[in-house]
């Protein structure tokens, strides 16, 4: 058993669970959470407004005076975070690249902030109402 | 590589993640959760609070960095009081970039 985890953005939500549901993977747990990558948290302006041009996307660039250093050396820094949905599903060990392939196809929009996929190895599953243990319980 | 998943007080968190940031791993994702531990929560006076809420860090990172990033987040929540956190590692197999589709971290 494997445990497939997916941070991803939270409109591809809907159409992620669909294509799960297609593969016959329709079990998962979803939540809310704040995340950041390499770009730090940084939310280019195109995935907002398709129609803004790239040098939209640039941070702002200050002139170097004595005064903007001060600006910017007395404001604190915050640590950016953008919303995202992770998914967490437990799947048996075959069908595990075809379940990350199916999320990757969906998911890819080209920008930063797709998301990332993390397998990882699950000892045991217990189903709470009957008890039964291992492959059956993911069944 | 290892997961690392931290459960750190709130108002800790923007001071481990800058620092996390300033050694060069700004990658992470956070969730809100409500837990407790050995002390079962904790009494004020008449009052008892079964669940606390703290910050759930969670990160990915290569298996030659998960000292330095435990070490990390350590020294920075640390306050010498109960209610510090835990930190938990686990092991990932894969990592996978959406926009790529590569199997790389």
């Amino acid at each position: 058993m494997k445990e497939i985890t997916a941070i991803i953005r939270r409109d591809k939500l809907p159409e992620t669970k669909k294509a799960l549901e297609d593969l016959g993977f329709p079990s998962l747990s979803i939540q809310s959470v704040d995340g950041r990558g390499k770009q730090r948290g940084m939310v280019c302006n195109n995935d907002l407004d398709p129609d803004l041009p790239e040098s939209f996307c640039t941070p702002a660039k200050l002139k170097p005076t004595p005064a903007t250093y001060a600006l910017v050396h007395a404001l604190p820094t915050v640590a950016l975070f953008v919303p995202k949905r992770m998914l967490t599903m437990v799947v048996p060990d075959d069908l595990v690249t075809k379940i990350v392939k199916s999320i990757i196809s969906v998911n890819k929009t080209g920008k930063t902030g797709d998301g990332k996929i993390f397998v990882s190895p699950i000892e045991n599953a217990i189903r709470v109402r009957t008890s039964e243990t291992g492959g059956e319980a993911i069944a | 590589m290892k997961m690392i998943r931290a459960f750190i007080r709130p108002e800790k968190e923007q001071e481990v993640v800058q620092a996390l940031e300033g050694a060069g791993f700004p990658s992470l994702t956070k969730m809100p959760v409500f837990g407790r531990g050995k002390q079962k929560g904790l009494q004020v006076g008449p009052v008892h609070y079964d669940e606390l809420p703290k910050m759930l860090v969670m990160m990915v990172v290569n298996d030659g960095d998960v000292d330095r990033v435990v070490n990390l987040m350590m020294d920075k929540s640390r306050t010498g009081f109960v209610g510090d956190g835990k930190i938990f590692i686990s092991p990932v197999e894969a990592a996978y970039t959406v926009r790529t589709g590569e199997a790389a971290l």
